[in-house]
């Protein structure tokens, strides 16, 4: 046969239970309504994303550390068409850069509730968790105001 | 280290083609080995094959040795597959240029190909969101157009570049592609049209982005002793460059100012002991307008931010400082991701040997070819030479 059962097929998310990655407790703590990121106990290195060896150091102490719950907009757009397999149905939806205070990253994230044009770069976001038909999280940000 | 040649060159027609990847290999074979007429087979020894998502798109992995038996190759010293997304093309050149230059090969047959076109877009639509970072980017459902929106984005809110500038940039490039008979897009385009055509992400119009585009481009290369067996007009690589930055696009330093292209044209230019100010023609990575305005200002050709100004003054226009992408850029040819590179290259041996119509011919001894992939995170850049 060789046609394709949809239960095996790829999708964009992240697999994030414990017995497939070493981040599972980023996942954990986005159902707790957190963003984390990984700091490394050793050399003290912050980095985005999270990680189990320090790309500086090479020690595989990390700690968890908080992001802020908000941001500011570095940069926006929304996907009118084209969207990939998986995104279709959710078309139109805003993906934006957002700068996140005292970072030195940035996160990329979908921002919902919102068009393009009702946003501006500098506009202040506020973290969402959302929750996959199979029960796995990801995160989107919202307008805060 | 040997001095390296492009002696011969084939492309197929570009567009959304009837033909599926092992197809668009045996096309291009016909036009490349009627190009180099003292060309037998058994004279080439490897082969390199640029392809950025063939396991995707054509459901194919491992198809260095596929591509081997549709071109009726035998490789006996270098045979492989370069993937580096939308610069799997110059990839190829480039591995072929070093196993040359090494002595290990002799001649190489280098061939981008890409079968972008099938039945479900947006089955290609996600391979593309592939080449970001799939876990924490695509995620979001970005993919290229969206990416380069931001960056449009952040460039006319640093800058002050303006829509029109960007239409510009489609305009020219159409008017060259207007005389290729192998671009997907041969038609000139007037500005009102780029900026009345279907928003994709805004900034970004359709117009404003590259197609896509099933094609396959192939060039000969060998050492400068081989060269005269094969043409009188032998084109050099007299300088290579690549630098590559970050991947996750929150990592990057800077949506607006790719410093691996400025890294990688340095050495391309220092490696051939030249200036960006001795070349004839350039090609740049024009997938979406705003990256021609970038790269006008990262080689260094305009000041920082004033790169809509220099396609509003005609700069990259024939008579211009520079004429860059006169085959039409990947806004007018397509881009099949690991076809390009190897095009451009094409473009510039083709003007060196006068083989382009007169209407975009400006010749000349210098080309640049400039080569970039995923969020602008990696840039390559070859610096060729006509030889004497």
């Amino acid at each position: 046969m060789g046609q394709i059962d949809e239960r095996y097929a790829f999708d964009f998310y992240p697999l994030e239970s414990e017995q497939q990655t070493r981040i599972a407790p980023f996942f954990q703590h986005l159902r707790e309504g957190r963003l984390t990121t990984t700091k490394c106990t050793a050399c003290g290195l912050v980095l985005w994303q999270p990680r189990v060896v320090c790309a500086h150091c090479h020690a595989e102490a990390m700690e968890w550390i908080d992001l802020p719950k908000e941001g500011t907009i570095f940069a926006h757009t929304a996907v009118l068409a084209g969207a990939p397999v998986g995104f279709e149905k959710d078309v139109p939806f805003v993906v934006a850069v957002i700068q996140l205070a005292g970072m030195d990253f940035r996160v990329v994230a979908r921002i919902d509730d919102a068009r393009y044009e009702d946003l501006k770069i500098g506009d202040t976001v506020r973290l969402k968790v959302v929750t996959l038909p199979d029960g796995r999280v990801w995160f989107r940000f919202v307008p805060a105001k | 280290m040997r001095k390296v040649a492009i002696v011969g060159c084939g492309l197929t027609k570009w567009g959304v083609r009837n033909a599926t990847y092992k197809e668009l290999a045996q096309e291009v074979s016909k036009p490349l080995f009627e190009d180099v007429e003292n060309l037998r087979r058994e004279d080439v020894d490897s082969l390199f094959v640029g392809s950025a998502l063939v396991d995707r798109l054509a459901f194919q992995a491992y198809p260095a040795p596929i591509v081997a038996e549709q071109m009726g190759l035998a490789p006996t010293k270098m045979c492989m597959r370069t993937e580096m997304a939308c610069v799997s093309g110059q990839a190829a050149m480039r591995v072929a240029y070093t196993s040359i230059a090494s002595g290990l090969s002799d001649v190489a047959v280098v061939v981008g190909i890409e079968k972008m076109n099938l039945p479900n877009l947006a089955e290609t639509q996600a391979s593309m969101a592939c080449v970001l970072d799939r876990e924490w980017d695509g995620v979001n459902g970005l993919n290229a157009p969206p990416y380069f929106a931001l960056v449009a984005q952040r460039h006319m809110h640093e800058y002050g570049t303006t829509r029109e500038q960007m239409g510009l940039v489609k305009v020219k490039n159409a008017e060259y592609s207007a005389s290729n008979p192998y671009a997907h897009f041969s038609k000139r385009v007037p500005l009102e049209k780029v900026l009345a055509s279907p928003m994709i992400a805004p900034p970004l119009r359709l117009l404003d982005c590259s197609g896509i585009t099933d094609g396959a481009a192939a060039v000969v290369m060998t050492h400068e002793d081989n060269a005269k067996r094969f043409t009188d007009t032998p084109v050099f690589i007299e300088g290579l460059g690549q630098a590559t930055d970050g991947s996750l696009v929150g990592n990057l330093k800077s949506l607006t100012t790719w410093f691996p292209l400025k890294h990688a044209a340095r050495d391309a230019l220092k490696m051939a002991g030249v200036g960006i100010g001795d070349m004839d023609l350039a090609e740049t990575h024009d997938c979406f307008t705003i990256s021609e305005i970038i790269e006008y200002e990262d080689l260094g050709l305009c000041d920082k931010g004033k790169g809509g100004k220099f396609i509003e003054d005609g700069q990259s226009k024939i008579g211009g400082e520079l004429p860059i992408n006169l085959r039409g850029g990947l806004l007018c040819c397509g881009h099949p991701l690991g076809a390009t590179g190897v095009a451009q290259a094409i473009e510039v041996v083709q003007q060196f040997k006068a083989q382009v119509p007169r209407e975009r011919h400006v010749g000349g001894e210098w080309g640049l070819c400039h080569n970039l992939s995923g969020s602008a995170n990696n840039h390559a850049v070859m610096v060729l030479h006509r030889g004497s």
